[in-house]
């Protein structure tokens, strides 16, 4: 089971650090992190991701330049683009996939994108081997759950992590680490979720601490660390001292 | 294959609208369009909604003849929409009075609003003091500004401002920040969008309970004209002014214009003119025009007036001007404070800022040989009274 799907910022804090923050992520064994395209507008997230996104935006973090800076890169996890859609839909989809085939991107993540809203461009990304994340929020009926699931099925095993897994949002409202999480009913909810899929689960959203983080690996889900390690990151931290404290069970 | 929905969420030939909403906010959408579908087969709920709309905001509002002013300009005959004259002093209130009825109705005692010029703030906020709900209001930093009497409104009626601090401090970023208090609130609040944007049910709910605009208007005119004038005209912010008074026109053979915001300048971030150098993008949930940059991030815009200071025109209006049904036009903020004091001077009506963009236009439409034109005034311009000061030199 994959220990730890962190985010980061593409950008933040510079472009040009990205290569080494990926070679890290792999040297500690990850097999995939997200990367946050930053956006003007990112009504999904929380203050942290917000301010890590506009300084991105300033250093002129564009979404061409983070593909470009993505290319030829080989010293890298798998690469969960994390974005909003409107940059994707300006770009189009044939110079979308143009920029994408040089990198380790394996999968998207699109925050305002749910099942239908894109059918063609949807498909014609799965069809190039970027399929869509599915996500799963607390207020997602368990028969809603499985039509997402079923809409955006599982490529199986034999597929790396960044393709198979499914995103549960761990408590309403956004990105952030807020007031920390409340495990109970985290707990239950992949409970309920595990049964109705074959992906295995990541776990987001308020979570940063090496407690919540067992946690969550105890249900048997990979749990996502975004807000905390982007602010961390920002403030100099390297990945491996950031990173290497939450691959530990803390029991 | 798709979300759930029932309503129709696409709008016009080029399919805007839409449901481009975080998961997290899909089934409290579902539950919004169910529950409104639910409420106008209740005629309970519209009894309430029709009470409230005559004894609370004084519907009808009056269609108003100005005809010193109309022969200033050289046309025929000119009639106002007095959208000015509901309680809270413009057109919002229709929408805010009839979304916290139906939040009520789902059991949701909390209510989420973001607003711009404050109209809609002040408008939900006077509601929500009414139903006895509690009200959170976003509003950009730039904009408690430069609408300073509607900030104390709102908190007058009970409701929480939150200022928002994040980018240019106008109604974009509120909408983005209620949009995040709503995720993470929606087990237990409602939010009322005040314009006819935003995530499918939204654009459509809006455009429904500010229709009674023009359904009135188009009655009045009949009934005091004889005859449907030769143009009708309403600015668009977001939208829902200009579809509350054009839509119940759509299906005659008239002129229907709808007026930007032409802010200082032709270049983009200089005003907020969606169809000029917008291109179709996705906002706050919906695809539509949209003012944005290369990289598709939302560009900046400007405006004299916060009601109109906005990167996105609604769906349904894009998609009505996309399909040759509206006409656009644009007036510039200075363009903008002249329509202004010809209303004062000749009538004694000082009309918001927003509404002056539409009578801006009133000289272009003489000129173009228009005798009959029926307005929107869709707001009352005490808010903007330091505005005019400043500006006109009083």
């Amino acid at each position: 089971m994959n220990p730890l799907l962190p985010f980061l910022m593409a950008g933040d804090p510079s472009l040009e650090a990205l290569p080494g923050l990926l070679a890290d992520a792999k040297a500690l064994g990850l097999e995939a992190v997200e990367l946050g395209l930053p956006h003007s507008d990112p009504i999904a997230d929380g203050p942290v991701l917000q301010a890590a996104a506009h300084r991105a935006i300033q250093r002129g973090a564009t979404p061409l330049r983070v593909l470009q800076s993505l290319a030829g890169l080989t010293d890298s996890p798998d690469v969960v683009l994390f974005t909003y859609l409107n940059p994707l839909l300006q770009l189009g989809v044939a110079e979308l996939k143009r920029l994408l085939a040089p990198t380790p991107v394996r999968a998207l993540l699109v925050v305002d994108l749910p099942f239908g809203e894109e059918a063609a461009f949807e498909a014609d990304l799965r069809a190039a081997g970027y399929p869509m994340v599915p996500l799963l929020a607390p207020t997602t009926t368990l028969s809603r759950a499985r039509q997402i699931l079923m809409e955006r099925p599982d490529p199986g095993e034999g597929t790396p992590f960044a393709q198979r897994f499914a995103y549960v949002v761990a408590r309403l409202g956004v990105t952030g680490t807020g007031q920390g999480l409340d495990l109970q009913p985290v707990s239950e909810r992949v409970t309920d979720l595990l049964p109705l899929t074959s992906r295995p689960l990541a776990v987001g959203f308020g979570l940063s601490n090496p407690r919540s983080l067992t946690a969550i690996r105890r249900l048997g889900a990979t749990p996502v660390i975004g807000s905390a390690l982007v602010q961390e990151l920002a403030e100099g931290s390297g990945l491996r001292a950031a990173l290497s404290p939450r691959l530990v069970d803390d029991l | 294959m798709t979300l759930g929905f029932t309503l129709p969420d696409r709008f016009g030939s080029q399919a805007l609208g839409g449901c481009y909403a975080p998961e997290t906010l899909l089934q409290p959408l579902l539950d919004l369009e169910a529950a409104f579908r639910s409420a106008l087969d209740d005629p309970a709920y519209v009894a309430e909604l029709k009470s409230e709309l005559r004894h609370f905001v004084g519907r009808p509002t009056p269609l108003t003849p100005a005809p010193r002013l109309a022969a200033q300009l050289g046309l025929k005959a000119l009639f106002l929409k007095r959208e000015d004259l509901t309680h809270t002093g413009a057109h919002k209130i229709n929408n805010a009075l009839a979304q916290a009825l139906l939040a009520k109705r789902m059991g949701k005692h909390e209510i989420i609003a973001e607003t711009g010029a404050g109209q809609h703030g002040v408008a939900t906020a006077a509601a929500c003091a009414r139903l006895g709900l509690s009200c959170t209001v976003y509003m950009g930093v730039t904009d408690m500004a430069r609408q300073a009497p509607n900030v104390a409104r709102m908190r007058l009626f009970g409701a929480k401002v939150e200022p928002v601090e994040a980018g240019q401090g106008t109604l974009k970023e509120a909408v983005n920040e209620a949009l995040r208090a709503w995720a993470a609130r929606c087990d237990r609040a409602h939010y009322i969008l005040g314009s006819a944007l935003g995530p499918h049910p939204f654009p459509t709910l809006v455009r429904t309970f500010q229709t009674v605009i023009g359904e009135e208007a188009r009655a009045q005119i009949l009934e005091q004209a004889g005859t449907l004038p030769e143009v009708v005209i309403a600015c668009a912010g977001g939208g829902s002014n200009g579809l509350g008074l054009l839509v119940p026109f759509l299906g005659d053979s008239l002129r229907r214009v709808a007026v930007e915001a032409g802010g200082h300048g032709p270049e983009l971030g200089e005003h907020a003119a969606r169809l000029d150098g917008g291109r179709l993008g996705v906002l706050h949930g919906c695809k539509t025009l949209l003012l944005q940059d290369d990289h598709g991030h939302t560009a900046e815009t400007a405006s004299i007036s916060a009601g109109l200071d906005y990167p996105a025109l609604g769906p349904e209006l894009a998609a009505l001007i996309l399909d040759g049904q509206v006409e656009v036009r644009r007036a510039s903020d200075e363009e903008a404070l002249t329509g202004a004091r010809l209303l004062c001077e000749a009538e004694g009506i000082l009309p918001a800022l927003e509404s002056s963009h539409a009578l801006a236009l009133l000289p272009s439409l003489a000129a173009e040989g228009a005798a009959t034109v029926l307005l929107g005034l869709s707001g009352r311009g005490d808010k903007d009274l330091s505005t005019y000061q400043s500006r006109s030199g009083l």
